[in-house]
């Protein structure tokens, strides 16, 4: 039924059916909605059952499916306030320091389920760590921004293991050449693309098994982000990365699964390649082809 | 969120230049399109003027092809197409190298009528070579009508007369070499016949090259290589 | 429709003339009321300087005295008793009369009101008390106070109408100037000004005590309100839920600091003076009073301070790992700190200027002695200046001024306290 769809919508030299909008689509996917595409895999590192969020009485997420697949880089696409990140934010528990906000369902980290009340988030963000829109360095020296996490964990017992810890860690962020001779300066005297790498440095200094990135490049010049591109890249050899993007063209470049959310429903779900060429639902197809969003 | 139309891109731009690409492609279709009934109806007739403006009108398309793959690659340089708009893009460039090598083949046919009209007697051969000619016509024009439709149905359509077409050669061959084999004094004249058909049986090979980027199109399948069976049991399973 | 149409940019130029007159008028309001104010300082502080350091000099009298012990009644010099109840009167006045050559006891009586004798006393008395071995029975030269009649007469010299010159008879003026010409009678700077407690004689009056009072209030205040204040805030903002009860506090405590200061003097002796029955005119209630008048301040400026923290910084840290007071004692705090010290520091300048709250627990007594720690009974600058403007004595309002201008320099130290410790800290990075 959608593929015939999708045939009108692209076809548009000689349909003459009535504009098909995003609001009747989703009107007449509000009822009965499912997923399309491949929500589910084999090894996940994450399984997310059944989620729904809301702020206040407003609900932003709507019963979402989904897995993360070890090593996998999973991309999260959709227009702005479809709860891609507010989705994001709720696998490390960020949503907790939102008081008005309620997060139901399942998100089991491999066997653990961190919505549990009873799970302490502190060991929980050890394990899945976050990277932000907005490159945040500590106002802090270079050294001390990728050594926090690792101190405040206990993660290092000697002077010598903490500095092998930066030290790898800036490695694996592709910062160390640029930064070795000025360890000790602050982290905001970094451009930006070099303050985000930081960010991803301090993240992986506390080796979390999954990483959340939220927007990593939207404020980095295209260098810059082909650098963290490159880098998410290399990454995704040892961690699980989940990544949010406003940028199409990245998800497409990055992920090797991408999920389309539209008005707090996970639409689609399916191999990037599949999303880029030939997506199965028609909203993923209207969103990614420019249509609207 | 306000009403927002997914028929269209947000971009004008966009949109047209995709609109121009679908155009220039169809009009392409269409001047290849009167080639071939010209070059079928030159050699018929042994119309020498037909079959030179067949010759003349090759060039026009080679620069159409030209301008179709400036505008795919300027289209992909400015837009970055994905989903349908990448499948149309690409099927596009692929199938506009099928069109122009549809008019090449009508060129052929176009310079054969001349070699043929150069000498007196009618060969033996012309009523398969019409048959086939009208037959290859209605395919190339079928895929045109496909793709202006995004029609799969009728694109398979096309790939299943190609078979068609493809055995009614091999009929008119087997029957053309039968007669040279008769009469080994019509081997030059029937050779020439032979390469015509052979050029009507390439457009159809073309055309159905260009129904299989149309179900790419459409249906985000890859269905090259297959037999057409094997093809529409593909698309079922959709 | 015979007219062409205007363009749009003529139709610009045709108002513009207009937005760029009443864009000046514009500025010229502003510049208008920054002059307006700025006049009133500019006099302000001409009028309390003018007069402010005519407080910090005096006239001194050059006198030779001598220190005999008949004069003295000192038997026994190394009594200190006696020294402390030595008749030093009595060797000043005599070295007045022998300085003017005034005799008859009407003469004697017009020299002996020239000079301070009494304060004069206690300068010789202080250096006997330090050394009375060498000094008794010797000849010492001191600088001796004169009557603060004379310090006004002199110091308004050229002043049309002569003020103060009436208190004189004629020889008393003839002295004087006698006096002046011959280099002995000196206008110089009168350190006692700083150096002694408050007094009933002008001439001898100092602010060391309002000052040193002024200065244990601020330390009680500081030590309580800071730390007070600053977990309140970091209560507020980062544990407290946002619920019908916080909004409650949070406008009470903005309420508060629009309270006017005299209650918090009434809240102050109520509690403090009758429940505890802590000591009353001690900077340790005064400390306590004003720490209640200043905790809203400083409660607000540091709330505004860690709201002022970025979030992205506090995300940063949740986002590793770190827990509630991790994130408030590594970053939210550091980077806050400046802006709490402000407000801090602009508090305690408030209650450095306060005066209303200290009348209520008494610290508007009068205390000559310098308070020696906070449980010492003591009074407060702005106290101090209240009192002496209220003495008729045109010396204490001298003093008065002198005193405003201490003031002055002290709020001004403070808050380049305030500025210099924003940007050193927030220089950091």
């Amino acid at each position: 039924m959608n593929t015939n769809v999708m045939t009108e919508t692209a076809g548009d030299i000689v349909a003459e059916n009535k504009p098909v909008t995003a609001d009747t689509i989703a009107e007449q996917n509000a009822d009965a909605y499912e997923t399309v595409g491949n929500a589910f895999c084999d090894q996940a590192k994450m399984s997310m059952r059944n989620v729904n969020v809301f702020y206040d009485e407003k609900q932003a997420i709507y019963d979402v499916n989904l897995d993360i697949g070890t090593n996998e880089v999973v991309a999260m696409i959709g227009p702005s306030g479809c709860g891609k990140s507010t989705f994001l934010r709720c696998l490390n528990r960020m949503n907790d320091t939102i008081d008005i906000c309620r997060v139901e369902g399942q998100f089991y980290l491999e066997d653990q389920d961190i919505n549990d009340k009873k799970m302490d988030v502190v060991p929980l963000r050890a394990r899945v760590g976050m990277v932000f829109q907005k490159p945040n360095p500590f106002p802090k020296s270079i050294y001390d921004n990728v050594a926090y996490g690792p101190r405040i964990h206990g993660l290092a017992d000697r002077r010598s293991d903490l500095d092998e810890i930066v030290e790898n860690s800036l490695q694996k962020a592709g910062l160390w050449a640029e930064v070795k001779d000025r360890l000790h300066q602050p982290g905001t005297g970094l451009s930006g693309g070099q303050q985000q790498r930081l960010c991803i440095a301090r993240t992986i200094a506390v080796s979390p098994e999954v990483i959340l990135m939220d927007e990593p490049c939207s404020a980095l010049d295209p260098i810059a982000t082909a650098k963290i591109e490159e880098l998410i890249d290399e990454l995704s050899q040892n961690y699980t990365i989940a990544i949010v993007t406003h940028s199409m063209q990245q998800a497409a470049r990055v992920s090797h699964r991408t999920a389309y959310f539209h008005l707090g429903k996970l639409i689609e779900v399916n191999e990037t390649e599949k999303v880029f060429t030939n997506p199965d639902h028609e909203l993923t197809e209207a969103y990614i082809t420019g249509r609207f969003g | 969120m306000d009403k927002l139309n997914i028929d269209r891109h947000i971009s004008q731009q966009y949109n047209s230049a995709l609109d121009d690409l679908k155009k220039e492609f169809l009009e392409m279709g269409g001047v290849v399109e009167k080639q071939i009934i010209d070059a079928v109806q030159s050699v018929a007739e042994a119309d020498v003027d037909t079959a030179q403006k067949v010759l003349t009108t090759e060039q026009d398309v080679d620069a159409r092809e030209m301008a179709i793959d400036d505008l795919c690659t300027q289209i992909i340089a400015r837009r970055q197409p994905t989903a349908s708009d990448l499948r149309l893009v690409m099927s596009v460039s692929k199938s506009t190298r099928d069109l122009e090598r549809i008019g090449d083949e009508a060129s052929k046919i176009a310079k054969m009528a001349i070699a043929i009209s150069e000498s007196d007697d009618v060969p033996h051969g012309f009523s398969e070579l019409r048959n086939l000619g009208r037959q290859v016509h209605d395919v190339v024009d079928m895929t045109l009508t496909a793709f202006a439709r995004y029609d799969v149905d009728l694109a398979v359509e096309v790939v299943s007369k190609d078979k068609v077409i493809d055995r009614e050669y091999d009929t008119a061959m087997r029957e053309l070499i039968t007669y040279m084999m008769e009469d080994p004094r019509n081997i030059s004249r029937s050779m020439n016949v032979i390469w015509a058909l052979r050029a009507l049986e390439r457009i159809g090979d073309h055309a159905s090259n260009i129904s299989e980027q149309i179900i790419y199109l459409v249906k985000g399948l890859d269905v090259r290589h297959q037999s057409a069976d094997e093809m529409v049991q593909q698309l079922n399973q959709e | 429709m015979t007219d062409k149409p205007l363009k749009t940019i003529d139709r610009v130029n045709r108002t513009l003339g207009k937005r760029h007159r009443a864009e000046k008028r514009f500025r010229l309001y502003g510049m208008l009321s920054i002059g307006f104010g700025l006049l009133c300082v500019l006099f302000l502080f001409t009028n309390i300087i003018g007069k402010g350091l005519n407080g910090f000099t005096y006239h001194f009298l050059e006198l030779q005295v001598e220190l005999d012990r008949e004069t003295l009644e000192i038997t026994d010099i190394t009594n200190e008793n006696q020294i402390l109840a030595a008749n030093y009167s009595g060797v000043v006045k005599r070295s007045v009369y022998e300085f003017f050559e005034a005799q008859g006891r009407k003469n004697k009586a017009s020299a002996r009101k020239l000079i301070a004798t009494e304060g004069t006393g206690y300068i010789l008395q202080g250096r006997l008390k330090e050394n009375a071995e060498d000094l008794v029975d010797t000849q010492t030269t001191v600088w001796a106070l004169v009557d603060d009649k004379v310090d006004f007469y002199l110091k308004r010299l050229g002043d049309p109408g002569e003020p103060g010159k009436h208190e004189f008879n004629e020889q008393q003026l003839q002295w004087i100037h006698e006096a002046v010409e011959a280099g002995k009678l000196k206008r110089k700077i009168n350190w006692a000004f700083f150096n002694a407690g408050d007094s009933a004689h002008s001439e001898e009056a100092g602010i060391r005590g309002a000052v040193m009072g002024s200065f244990y209030l601020l330390l009680v205040t500081f030590c309580l309100s800071f730390p007070i204040g600053v977990s309140a805030a970091i209560y507020l903002e980062e544990y407290a839920p946002k619920n019908k009860w916080t909004d409650l506090i949070e406008v009470n405590i903005n309420n508060l600091a629009a309270v006017p200061s005299i209650i918090f003097g009434l809240l102050g002796l109520a509690i403090f003076l009758a429940f505890f029955g802590l000591p009353r005119s001690t900077p340790l209630v005064g400390g306590f009073v004003l720490s209640l008048m200043t905790l809203p301040t400083i409660i607000i400026s540091s709330r505004a301070a860690i709201k002022a923290v970025p979030p992205s910084i506090r995300q940063a840290a949740y986002g590793l790992g770190a827990s509630k007071m991790q994130v408030t004692l590594h970053h939210v705090l550091p980077l806050a700190m400046p802006g709490m010290l402000t407000g801090t520091i602009i508090g305690l300048a408030q209650a450095l200027g306060e005066s209303a709250p200290l009348l209520m627990i008494g610290m508007a007594a009068f205390i000559p002695e310098i308070p020696a720690g906070v449980t010492d009974p003591a009074t407060a600058l702005p106290m101090q200046i209240f009192q002496w403007f209220r003495n008729a004595d045109a010396g204490f309002n001298e003093k008065a001024s002198a005193a405003i201008l201490i003031l002055l320099v002290f709020l001004i130290i403070m808050n380049a306290l305030a500025v210099w410790a924003r940007r050193r800290l927030e220089r950091r990075w």
